[in-house]
């Protein structure tokens, strides 16, 4: 499970992330949704240790980030939204490095490493340096690398980006099969129709704080409450403009 | 689109960087202008010391003239072939240029320029202090940067000629592994030009019809040679047709850059399609160098194993790393040679004194090579990392654990490289057996501080806009670690100075070191000078520990 307390960030006077509390279960895929600059990043590195909070703190999988950092990434997984690699590794090498630095190593390493490979379509270029991968050969790269350890929950920071119609749909299939095999999965994504078809819970973030949270019927019922209308039947991206207005930014 | 638009992004973040960082481009002009002035006293006293030898002086400062021309010349056109593959073909900016209404031949002029500055530069540096002192400030500058054009077209020529034929990431680091090799012949030519003959008037002879061989008439169509028969009728040295070899020079700038406007306006997205492809090898999916590291890394625990591995392996196929062994090669060569060719074996008491001192001065110089190492291996490793670092900072690794790793990494070959280099030149010097033994245990802890030192200033200042590791060395936080180095190891050696010296001139008046005395000496300088050196590794490590916190990740 994934439980972030009063989460907190600020630089000066900026206050990024403000407050934000939420609690996703075991085996379910929360989406995290805003406008650009809205905190979602920000909030997500803060959940994986790479930002100190201002205030506040995660647990992931029973660990909390600040108080025992290793054991929480031990038992997860995390793909940025820019997943930079090693240039000079190959593919092969990649996984496997990865791997050791979560306690996977020798045999069930290599085991692992060529399963993933295999499953994210890159059994043929096993052999060639990261450099040479396409963008989104990257990504898949990166999202095989997040769950070389098997991950009690997976962070995942736009995983759709650059990735192609095929891999997208492997995507959404991996990761209903992970939900159903327990994973906690965190999504953060400006696909609303992505979020719509997977996350049972969908959280919106507005300025640093979390304005909704609930599942799609639940943020229907209150976007139609501040609107003064029902629509119940309303698609998430109606929902986002009713909770956060169509003005502004707009949405992301 | 104008040419001063195409650069405007170009200078504008040039003058954020400084607006953004007062304090650092304050300081980086006060060292460039204090660099400057001594080069400038440097090559007027030189040049004065020749013009007092009478007849023989103008001649020697003519061919040395031609000398420097003929460097900056060689120095420019390997750095403008290696510059023009990554502004014309590898540079991520080169995208949107492309895509944008623009022709081919006004890019290369953007490109063009971008390259003569970037390649130019340091020679500029370098340059202008010495045609300073040749009383030629007002001339030298049109005739730099026509001369700067010539080897910037044929840089561009040979790029382009490169990317077509073969992959440019492939070109890249064959280029590198070319200007290191040439970095370290030039290097070690200058040496054994034993350029100490110039103060003995004797050898002076043998040094200038040396230099004669670089004569002008003998490269009549050398760039160069035109360059100075323009200076020296202008210096007033002796007739010529200054005029003349001007317009040689400024006519064959011309022609080179139409000629390379017009090959690139030509071939240029056939020659970027092709740079675009990476070098895709076919073959086993495991590589022998992998295996044999897992072998290698077997005995290890996890995490610092995976590192070691990482890190080798990123080493060895990255040839902008490696490629720096040839230089630190040839400046180990010639700093063994200097202490060879140390005139300290006659017997009088000058050179004994010579020889303690330089003794003494040994375990400075000595740790000083190693930092001069250090600052290309150690200091780079955090900005190596890179973009990549979150995958270590979200890795279940603790922070000290990863430090350490690295620290191990750069440690044990450096210190065992110093001990090895003071090992030796203690040994040419014919040093005690005592004074050679507190030097190595003293370097013990001064490589540490030295690591940690390199550790804690490459996270304080990283350079995630490069994988250039050669680049990452020049940087600000590289000149700051070397100045941190270079106090640290003038304190240990001042505090060290005194024990060791007790230690020489004992050894010498008595013929040994009484084992009480050499304990309590030894004692004594590991006390001060390896304490001093301990000290700074622990605070380097605290301060480094802090700087890797706050670097964040991708």
């Amino acid at each position: 499970m994934i439980r972030l307390e009063r989460l907190r960030k600020t630089y000066g006077a900026l206050v990024a992330v403000d407050d934000l509390s939420l609690e996703v279960e075991p085996g379910c895929v929360f989406g995290f949704l805003g406008r650009n600059g809205a905190g979602k990043t920000t909030t997500i590195r803060m959940m994986m240790g790479l930002l100190e909070p201002t205030s506040g703190t995660a647990v992931l999988g029973g660990h909390d980030i600040r108080r025992a950092p290793e054991a929480a990434k031990a038992v997860t997984g995390y793909l940025p939204d820019h997943p930079f690699l090693y240039d000079k590794l190959t593919v092969l090498e990649f996984l496997r490095f990865v791997a050791g630095l979560y306690g996977v190593r020798g045999a069930e390493a290599g085991e692992r490493a060529g399963l993933l490979l295999e499953q994210f379509g890159l059994g043929r270029t096993a052999g060639e340096l990261t450099e040479t991968l396409s963008y989104g050969m990257r990504q898949r790269l990166a999202l095989a690398a997040a769950l070389v350890h098997r991950p009690r929950v997976l962070v995942l920071d736009e995983p759709m980006v650059g990735l192609d119609p095929e891999g997208a749909l492997e995507l959404r299939r991996l990761v209903r099969g992970l939900a159903a095999d327990g994973v906690t999965i965190f999504l953060s994504t400006h696909s609303l129709a992505v979020a719509e078809e997977l996350c049972g819970r969908i959280g919106i973030i507005d300025g640093g704080r979390l304005v909704v949270v609930g599942t799609l019927d639940e943020l229907r019922a209150r976007a139609g409450a501040d609107d003064g209308r029902a629509i119940s039947s309303a698609s998430l991206e109606e929902v986002f403009l009713g909770i956060l207005g169509a003005g502004g930014n707009g949405p992301a | 689109m104008t040419l001063v638009a195409l650069l405007r992004p170009r200078l504008l973040s040039l003058r954020n960087v400084v607006r953004r960082g007062r304090m650092r481009a304050a300081t980086v002009s006060g060292l460039v202008v204090l660099f400057w002035i001594g080069c400038f006293l440097l090559f007027t006293h030189v040049l004065g010391y020749f013009h007092g030898l009478g007849d023989f002086g103008p001649f020697l400062t003519q061919r040395l003239l031609v000398l420097l021309f003929l460097t900056f010349f060689g120095i420019l056109l390997v750095s403008n072939t290696v510059t023009a593959l990554t502004t014309y073909y590898l540079a991520s900016e080169v995208t949107p240029l492309l895509a944008a209404p623009l022709s081919y031949r006004r890019l290369h002029h953007a490109r063009f320029l971008e390259t003569v500055v970037a390649s130019s530069w340091m020679v500029l540096l370098v340059g202008l202090p010495a045609l300073l002192a040749y009383g030629v400030v007002y001339r030298a500058g049109p005739l730099f940067y026509a001369g700067a054009v010539i080897p910037a077209a044929v840089g561009v020529l040979v790029t382009t000629g490169l990317v077509l034929v073969f992959p440019a990431r492939g070109t890249r680091d064959a280029l590198m592994v070319g200007v290191g090799l040439a970095v370290a012949v030039l290097v070690v030519a200058v040496r054994l030009l034993r350029p100490e003959r110039l103060a003995d008037p004797a050898g002076l002879v043998g040094f200038a019809s040396l230099l004669t061989g670089f004569g002008v008439t003998g490269y009549a169509y050398l760039p160069t040679t035109w360059a100075a028969e323009t200076l020296l009728p202008l210096l007033g040295a002796r007739p010529g047709e200054p005029l003349f070899y001007f317009g040689m020079l400024v006519s064959t700038a011309a022609m080179l850059f139409l000629t390379s406007a017009a090959v690139v306006e030509r071939v240029f997205l056939t020659a970027w399609s092709r740079a675009q492809t990476g070098h895709v090898r076919a073959g086993a999916a495991e590589r022998p160098l992998s295996r044999w590291l897992a072998f290698v890394v077997r005995p290890l625990p996890g995490p610092p194993g995976c590192l070691f591995a990482k890190d080798v392996t990123v080493f060895l196929r990255d040839a902008s790393q490696w490629s720096q062994l040839l230089l630190v090669s040839a400046l180990v060569g010639i700093y063994l040679y200097n202490f060879s060719a140390l005139p300290l074996g006659d017997g009088t008491p000058l050179a004994l004194a010579m020889r303690d001192l330089a003794t003494i001065l040994n375990l400075g110089l000595g740790a000083f090579v190693t930092t001069a190492v250090a600052v290309r291996f150690v200091f780079p490793m955090v900005s190596l990392e890179g973009h990549a670092w979150w995958i270590l900072r979200t890795a279940p690794v603790p922070l000290a654990q990863l430090w350490w790793s690295k620290f191990w990494i750069g440690y044990l070959p450096l210190v065992v490289f110093a001990e090895l280099l003071v090992a030796t030149t203690n040994g040419l010097l014919h040093v005690p057996f005592a004074v050679t033994l507190t030097f190595l245990l003293t370097l013990v802890p001064l490589m540490a501080a030295v690591v940690s030192l390199g550790l804690a200033f490459g996270a304080a200042y990283p350079r995630f806009d490069t994988q250039n590791a050669a680049q990452i060395a020049t940087g600000f936080g590289a000149i700051l670690y070397m100045l941190a180095c270079l106090g640290l190891i003038a304190l240990v050696v001042a505090l060290e100075a005194w024990p060791v010296s007790r230690l020489l001139w004992q050894a010498r008046s008595i013929g040994g070191v009484p084992a009480t005395q050499l304990a309590a000496l030894l004692a004594l300088a590991g006390g001060t000078g390896g304490g001093t050196a301990l000290g700074a590794f622990w605070v380097a490590k605290r301060r480094g520990l802090r700087a890797l916190a706050r670097l964040g990740g991708a």
